[in-house]
């Protein structure tokens, strides 16, 4: 299916779309119409989901954006949804994909985003003894905060 | 009880345990966390066309019959505790081979967050073999020097010649 | 009721893959819930092998990026840098010339036959056929020499730079390699038959791990484990990138999506990658092989999709105008295929768990762990992975 064919799908839910690159839909989705915007894409049949990304933009931004990218043969319809970095939250799409735990658990453990419902919090690549509250890929992560006695 | 015939005997039952260990060491292998590249290439040392085997070297999976410890990887956090522990388990004399630059120093993943940065950062290790990955032949060219290497010190009367290395160094077919 | 129990193991041939420890009691990696001998809950930690690669790319510039992320993976380490490369080459608005995206294709095309062909080394090895391991295994060393003579490495080729490719090819390499794919098409064509026709094999692979059309899309499968199930799913053919518009690949596709299906789909896309090689060598277009990249990439943001041995690898990258990657997220298509392995897995028997992770051809970073068979009491025992492929071997006997 096509860009176009999923323009409609989002118009309800975005508060902006743009098209970065040929075959590339974005659309801005607020938390709180994530659910809807998925749901609409999946009874659609648009596509399947690909990946979460999560992106920190700094501390002093404020901000982070959980990435859901959707692809449909050569088409990609990416869902960014901004999250405080003060109220870090998102909610889980598990009931809608089942299949995507392991994309949740990963974006928990490297950014701190709590997706609220996944049924599994365990951590999916970070060892057992991490410090709790310690996430990798935030942009003031610093490898003394991982503690062990690294060699690195 | 400290009779000369007893430690004529001892020492003797010492040699033969050694030659025996050095013509045909028992070996464990452990990924501490690798890209699979060096493990492939030692599974591929087993594969008809390098048949590590002939060298007397038999792979098997407990480090309480290994003579031998063949290590690849960084070393990630969740492996050290578990490499440590098999170190531990092999019984004496006991000799860690570090296979392919992650286990020299960390290789391509030094200073990444989950990574100790090679195998004798952790363990003690008797050989390095290089390379990203390094080819079979390599492998078993450090592995038969390690033995050779052994024998040297291990002064042994009667010990058959090791393995040719010029064997392994010739182009394969 | 009892957990099964593993009877004491007898030495018999071992895979040196990952960590050989009978004798540690760890968490479990994956953890199976049993009912007897039936799988009613699978749950899966992975991480042995994290190393922290995306934060690495963020204090690496972009070459020395592109050295880190062939290393992902040592099976399929020229995708990786393929994907990584064509996606910094877009944001930075170049192309690589036309000569270097058909040797980027070619390598990956041999890249594909190694890769397949250690997968059903290994797999038969799950199934215990430790024959079908050393003689398809024997094979490959073919395409090894290939890639070695074309790129002078047998594994991490380092085929790619940014802006093309480093290594040419002349008439002795094409040479070379058409008469190595004709003796691989002939072995190929055996194992076709073994995988269709043993009767031992098909008691494991018949009928076993059905995954239906519907399911497989809805979970996000990838790769020859969704094409088994019917799906239309191949980026060389969906998005066609590096010179795959100029050399089509046809899509392999099954129907019955079982693990039979999965064997034969992966078997017969060798015979696909096969007459793909032979179309890039009997055509391939003179030029360059670099184009000049910037050391400083514009700000922007792009997502590079190509076809590994396994499926679909995504990679998301974003760049902050500087020399140095603002976020590179890589998401290899073992996660969503090992996902849809443990919807699966309820339901089946537990001897059948080894043959049905093969079936995925999980990168071997997952395939290494310790296991827990928990009783309906909750009860754990812990096995290594050898000990569930033993059991597996046992159980079909």
């Amino acid at each position: 299916m096509t860009i176009e064919a999923a323009t409609p799908l989002l118009t309800t839910w975005a508060t902006d779309t743009a098209q970065p690159e040929p075959g590339r839909l974005d659309a801005v989705v607020p938390r709180e119409n994530l659910l809807a915007a998925v749901q609409s894409l999946v009874d659609a049949r648009w596509g399947y989901l690909a990946a979460i990304t999560g992106l920190d933009q700094g501390v002093e931004a404020g901000m982070f954006e959980v990435l859901y990218h959707f692809c449909s043969e050569a088409a990609v319809v990416t869902l960014r949804v901004p999250v405080p970095r003060d109220d870090a939250r998102v909610p889980s799409v598990y009931a809608i994909i089942p299949s995507v735990s392991f994309y949740e658990r990963e974006l928990m453990e490297m950014f701190g985003i709590e997706v609220e419902g996944t049924p599994n919090s365990d951590r999916l690549f970070l060892p057992d003894d991490w410090p709790a509250g310690v996430y990798p890929l935030r942009k003031d992560f610093e490898m003394k905060d991982a503690g062990a006695d690294h060699a690195g | 009880m400290n009779n000369p015939l007893e430690n004529t005997w001892q020492s003797v039952m010492d040699q033969l345990k050694t030659w025996a260990r050095i013509n045909s060491p028992w070996a464990i292998h452990f990924n501490s966390g690798s890209c699979n590249g060096c493990d492939i290439e030692i599974l591929a040392t087993l594969t008809p066309r390098y048949d590590m085997e002939r060298f007397g070297v038999k792979l098997q999976g407990s480090p309480r019959h290994a003579d031998i410890l063949i290590c690849t990887g960084p070393v990630t956090r969740q492996a050290r505790e578990r490499l440590i522990r098999i170190y531990e388990q092999m019984p004496e004399p006991k000799f860690v081979v570090a296979v392919g630059s992650c286990a020299l120093t960390g290789g391509a993943f030094q200073g990444c967050y989950n990574v100790m940065g090679g195998i004798d950062q952790v363990i003690p290790v008797d050989a390095y073999i290089p390379g990203c990955p390094p080819r079979p032949e390599a492998i078993i060219d450090g592995l038969v020097k390690l033995l050779g290497s052994l024998k040297a010190d291990g002064a042994l009367e009667q010990a058959s010649e090791p393995p040719l290395v010029a064997s392994v160094l010739e182009p394969s077919s | 009721m009892q957990v099964p129990i593993m009877p004491a193991k007898n030495e018999k041939f071992i895979i040196p893959i990952g960590p050989q420890h009978p004798a540690l009691k760890e968490p479990g990696h994956f953890e199976f819930s049993v009912d007897g001998e039936v799988v009613t809950g699978a749950s899966l930690r992975l991480g042995y092998v994290h190393r922290g690669i995306e934060k690495g790319t963020e204090g690496r510039n972009w070459v020395q990026t592109l050295y880190l992320l062939e290393r992902i993976c040592g099976i399929c380490s020229h995708v990786h840098a393929t994907a990584y490369c064509l996606g910094v080459e877009r944001l930075a608005g170049v192309e690589a010339p036309p000569r270097a995206q058909a040797i980027r294709s070619l390598v990956a095309e041999l890249e594909r036959i190694h890769s397949h062909l250690l997968w059903l080394g290994v797999a038969a090895h799950e199934a215990g056929f430790d024959m079908l391991f050393m003689h398809s295994w024997r094979d490959r060393e073919i395409v090894m020499n290939l890639l070695e003579g074309l790129t002078g490495n047998r594994v991490n080729y380092s085929a790619n730079v940014l802006g093309g490719v480093k290594c040419d090819i002349d008439a002795r390499q094409t040479d070379a390699i058409l008469a190595g794919l004709e003796h691989l098409e002939d072995r190929t064509r055996h194992y076709l038959t073994v995988v269709t026709s043993d009767v031992m094999f098909l008691r494991r692979t018949r009928g076993i791990g059905v995954m239906n059309k519907d399911v497989a899309e809805k979970l996000g499968v990838v790769g020859p484990t969704a094409r088994a199930s019917g799906v239309a799913r191949d980026v060389r053919l969906n998005a066609p990138y590096a010179a795959y518009d100029r050399y089509p690949v046809e899509l392999i596709t099954a129907t019955a999506g079982d693990l039979e299906a999965r064997f034969i789909v992966r078997v017969q896309e060798l015979f696909e990658t096969y007459r793909v090689i032979r179309a890039i060598l009997a055509d391939l277009p003179e030029g360059e092989l670099t184009v000049r990249m910037p050391r400083r990439i514009k700000e922007g943001e792009t997502i590079s999709r190509v076809e590994a041995p396994r499926g679909e690898l995504f990679y998301f990258i974003k760049s902050n105008g500087s020399d140095t990657a603002e976020r590179v997220k890589v998401r290899t298509p073992t996660l969503p295929n090992m996902a849809s392995v443990l919807t699966l897995a309820v339901g089946h028997q537990l001897a059948d768990m080894p043959m049905i992770l093969a079936g995925i051809d999980p990168c071997f970073s997952c395939n290494d762990r310790m296991i827990v068979v928990r009783d309906p009491a909750g009860r754990g025992a812990h096995w290594t992975w050898d000990d569930l492929r033993e059991y597996g071997i046992e159980y079909y006997r």
